[in-house]
């Protein structure tokens, strides 16, 4: 039954979304973006076996890759905010508003 | 049968490398005793006493880190290209040597900037 | 094992324009790896233009040897149709000029610490920071493949590519650091964000299709049943991701933000080159693949459309900052590029509403680069004058200037004898005779809106007294040709748009290839 993955992939999708939404470190942020993505992931690879090609699985070596370079991006801008500021919070970047 | 004769040959190949370097290694090598050589075996650095309740890493770490993970996943494309390179023929081979340029030219920008580089 | 693989065919020359800029870009690294630091301004400056001109002159060179192509390049991945060759051309262009403003507005060292020892050493050696300028070669190679993606996955990796470049390009400013950084971690944040989103309705819509091709999904409309919620939820969730990128509301919170942040030409750039390019994903996505749902999304860009002009609009006024205004007029302006959206008819995309969006991304495109050049040129001590209080007065002290920006924000507002104004009415007159009469009149009323604050600053130009330690206008040689051209395109398109009215026109008879 491939509906459980799918239930499964939503139910992460869900959790990395409103983790994005109330969490205020800015690495936990990003890793529950990084953990909707690997929900994609789960996703692409179950409909790939549901509909049987190969596309969905070719996609998930593509996601892997993208995901990669945005957490190398995302770190990099994370590690030199921290290093002005002393803090990963986003509540503390507040320069910035209406 | 004999589709597994060929791995059988590969892991006796393995098995009787490991066993040649690690029974060579004390009649070659040089003995220099320290203490992390001495300790329970980590990383096979001697381990910095953290403050109670973990303290913060020099970013050193993570710089290096990021960057292992990035050039480690960019090879996953030579997975399948491994698989079906005989049916893709030259085509399949250009494109993959202009992939692995690409990636190497990274890695050299890398390398001129002094990212890999500890101290 | 007994199926075969054959090796995909690559029409090398269609995508000539695309591999001659990340050829560029990569070369550009490889300058910045081994060439010694004085050299390499030298290197890149050159570099970075010749690649933008090679690949417009084969754009260029493309249509005019083989016509536009009617179908789609390297095994169905990339759209080289009339109207991504039109968009590329206009993404080159607002590229070309965007690079020339590049001046002094990065940081030397982006590693140091503003306001330490390091950052100072950096300014006293002298550094500059040339990554620059690959990094803006990849974030337009990203643009181009993004508006000619004919599947999915194509386009996520194109986004990406665009992205990833610009959210550290805004981290770059050299003054007013923190802002920029935090610009920088916002802008990466919700980006990231947005496109998880794209990625999950991706995922919803190969499900339900079986594959992620454009004109596969439009097919398997009628084909599939049962599958609904899949389809719905699918085709949500990918235009979220989407209408994050061209920034309409409610997704439209890092606009003000970033574009505020960002060092000044890279504002110009993605106010200008990301839009261009969003909204050709936008379209390719809504008229290929989604085409026959029509009636199912269009009541939803109807709503997002009149709340993207109206919020817009009515946020611009209050704003204090410059840029930040600028970057609320841009939220605005993607509103009344939205009303022509809705105006295709059903699986037969309308050519009328797609050439008039193209006449629009071209004559906003370059009002808004000519805008922000202008911004880059006023300057206080510590920066740029960002206050729109530091512009008071500024019609006595610098009238030429404070006349060329004036004739940008009427363009903006749509007055006749600008490009503005046949703009908005090609998008306007699309959405008409779509039969959106009602988003035309909210869009008209938006519109008036808008001309109030973009008036406002011209009546604070010059019908007030200049302060006594007022800003100092810094006029480089390349950013006065960039804002003498863009009052040049502005001023042509107003008065004979018809050449490129033309063009635009035969770029979008051909459609979209599906």
């Amino acid at each position: 039954m491939t509906t459980h993955y799918l239930v499964l992939s939503a139910l992460l999708f869900a959790i990395g979304g409103v983790g994005v939404l109330v969490r205020r470190n800015a690495i936990v942020v990003f890793m529950c973006v990084e953990l909707m993505l690997n929900a994609c992931n789960l996703a692409f690879v179950t409909f790939a076996r549901q509909h049987g090609n190969l596309d969905g699985q070719v996609i998930a070596f593509f996601v892997m890759i993208v995901a990669a370079a945005e957490v190398v991006v995302g770190l990099a801008i994370i590690v030199t905010i921290f290093r002005t500021r002393r803090s990963a919070s986003v509540d503390d970047a507040n320069l910035l508003k209406y | 049968m004999e589709l597994y004769v060929p791995i059988l040959v590969l892991a006796v190949l393995a098995a009787g490398f490991a066993v040649f370097s690690v029974g060579i290694a004390p009649f070659t090598g040089p003995k220099r005793w320290n203490r992390a050589k001495l300790d329970a075996y980590e990383c096979g650095i001697e381990p910095t006493p953290q403050p109670i309740g973990g303290g913060r890493f020099p970013l050193k770490y993570m710089i290096t880190a990021m960057l292992f993970i990035v050039f480690d996943i960019e090879i996953i494309f030579l997975y399948p290209w491994a698989v079906t390179f005989d049916k893709l023929g030259v085509f399949g081979l250009v494109e993959m040597v202009l992939f692995i340029v690409t990636v190497l030219v990274a890695y050299a920008y890398v390398w001129r900037r002094r990212g890999l580089d500890w101290d | 094992m007994t199926d075969t693989i054959t090796a995909p065919t690559i029409e090398y020359l269609l995508l000539s324009p695309l591999l001659v800029v990340f050829g560029a870009a990569i070369v550009g690294v490889l300058v910045e790896a081994f060439a010694p630091r004085y050299l390499r301004a030298a290197f890149q400056v050159p570099l970075t233009l010749l690649s933008l001109v090679a690949a417009f002159a084969l754009v260029i060179f493309v249509v005019v040897k083989d016509g536009v192509p009617n179908k789609a390049a390297a095994m169905g991945a990339v759209a080289a149709d009339g109207p991504a060759l039109f968009i590329w051309g206009t993404i080159l262009l607002l590229a070309f000029v965007s690079v020339l403003l590049i001046g002094d507005d990065f940081v030397p060292s982006a590693v140091a610490v503003p306001g330490s020892v390091e950052e100072e050493r950096a300014v006293s050696e002298g550094a500059a920071h040339t990554e620059v300028y690959p990094l803006v070669l990849f974030a337009v190679g990203g643009m181009l493949l993004f508006a000619a993606s004919n599947d999915l996955l194509v386009m996520f990796v194109a986004l990406e590519v665009m992205s990833l470049p610009l959210y550290m390009l805004c981290g770059l400013a050299r003054r007013r650091r923190l802002l920029s950084q935090e610009a920088a971690m916002k802008y990466f944040l919700l980006g990231a964000f947005s496109s998880a989103f794209f990625l999950y309705g991706t995922a919803l819509l190969y499900g339900y299709a079986g594959s992620i091709d454009l004109s596969k999904i439009s097919t398997s409309l009628s084909s599939v049943g049962g599958q609904d919620s899949l389809l719905f939820i699918g085709a949500a969730v990918l235009g979220v991701g989407l209408f994050f990128k061209i920034g309409a509301v409610p997704f439209q919170m890092w606009k003000p933000d970033v574009y505020q942040g960002a060092p000044t030409p890279i504002t110009a750039l993605m106010a200008s080159g990301t839009l261009v390019a969003a909204f050709g994903a936008l379209l390719r996505v809504f008229w290929v693949a989604l085409g026959n749902l029509e009636w199912d999304w269009s009541p939803v860009v109807w709503a997002v459309a009149i709340l993207t002009m109206v919020v817009g609009a009515i946020l611009a006024i209050t704003q204090t900052d410059i840029k930040r205004m600028l970057a609320y007029s841009s939220i605005a302006h993607a509103g009344f590029i939205l009303t022509a959206v809705v105006a295709t008819a059903g699986a037969k995309q309308n050519s009328l509403a797609l050439s008039g969006i193209l006449f629009y991304l071209v004559a906003y495109g370059l009002t808004t680069v000519g805008a922000f050049g202008v911004v880059t040129m006023v300057r206080d001590p510590g920066g740029e004058a960002w206050h729109l209080s530091r512009w008071a007065g500024l019609g006595k002290r610098s009238p030429k200037l404070a006349m060329v920006l004036a004739f940008f924000l009427l363009a903006m507002a749509g007055i006749p004898l600008t490009s503005g104004f046949f703009a908005k009415y090609a998008v306007f007159s699309a959405a008409v005779s779509g039969g959106a009469v009602a988003l035309v009149v909210v869009g008209v009323v938006a519109s008036a809106i808008a001309a109030f604050f973009y008036v406002r600053v011209i009546v604070l130009m010059f019908f007030s007294d200049p302060a006594a330690d007022g800003p100092s206008i810094v006029m480089p040689i390349a950013t006065r040709g960039v804002v003498g051209f863009a009052a040049l395109a502005t001023v042509v398109l107003g008065v004979f748009p018809q050449p490129v009215l033309d063009l635009a026109s035969k770029a979008a008879q051909s459609l979209f290839v599906r």
